[in-house]
């Protein structure tokens, strides 16, 4: 949710570039706010990862049987150690389903009806995403509440 | 509905949920799942559990409404 935050505030940023033709290419210009947002969220981004780099490195010393790949195709998040987690998440991601079945043809279509802003759009993008891990994390967290017997 | 009495069971041998749930290779949270309802376990699981426990899978697991079995 954070990399979705950020890639907000980075969007912000770089929408109103002035891109200028020039002899030996092109260059992009940023005023100094929007300098700051597009930097600034490309280095918490670079922070955010290297933490999130660090910490699956230790649930995989942790871990050994169950490793979790930066680089896989598959979201990390997916629980699959048992058959038990392996059905929460089909629970959870039945639920995600759900969710972009109705909620990506309702934003087409307001993107269809309305002249939205290029902005606009990207931020319902991300909030699509943000919907989706909200949901994911909800329903999963249901399942976990409650102390060991 | 598959109903069962693992917790019961469980707790006649002074078992925890994790304790439990190493011997029959599987995470606390399954094991809890399978106690509170929300999850059918897979025959082989069901198995493992009756055997760890020492019953009979009858004895651990049958469906609601099964008048015969129902205790």
């Amino acid at each position: 949710m954070a990399f979705i935050t950020l890639l907000g505030v980075f969007a912000l940023g770089i929408n109103s570039p002035t891109v200028e033709l020039t002899e030996t290419g092109f260059s992009i210009q940023l005023e100094a706010f929007e300098s700051l947002l597009v930097f600034g969220s490309i280095l918490l981004y670079l922070i955010l990862l290297a933490i999130f780099s660090v910490k699956v490195k230790q649930y995989n010393k942790q871990n050994p049987h169950q490793k979790i790949s930066m680089l896989a195709i598959r979201p990390p998040e997916y629980l699959e150690a048992d058959e038990g987690m392996t059905y929460i998440t089909r629970r959870a991601v039945q639920k995600v389903y759900t969710f972009y079945s109705w909620a990506l043809p309702a934003l087409a279509t307001i993107v269809i009806i309305f002249p939205l802003p290029r902005l606009v759009v990207i931020y319902a993008i991300l909030g699509l995403a943000f919907g989706q891990y909200w949901i994911y994390y909800t329903e999963i967290r249901k399942h976990f509440k409650g102390e060991e017997e | 509905m598959l109903k069962n009495r693992v917790k019961e069971m469980r707790a006649r041998h002074s078992l925890t949920q994790s304790d439990l749930g190493k011997q029959v290779d599987v995470t606390r949270q399954t094991i809890a799942f399978i106690e509170k309802g929300e999850f059918s376990p897979s025959i082989t699981l069901a198995l493992k559990l009756a055997k760890a426990l020492q019953v009979d899978v009858n004895e651990l697991f049958w469906l609601e409404g099964d008048g015969e079995l129902e205790k």
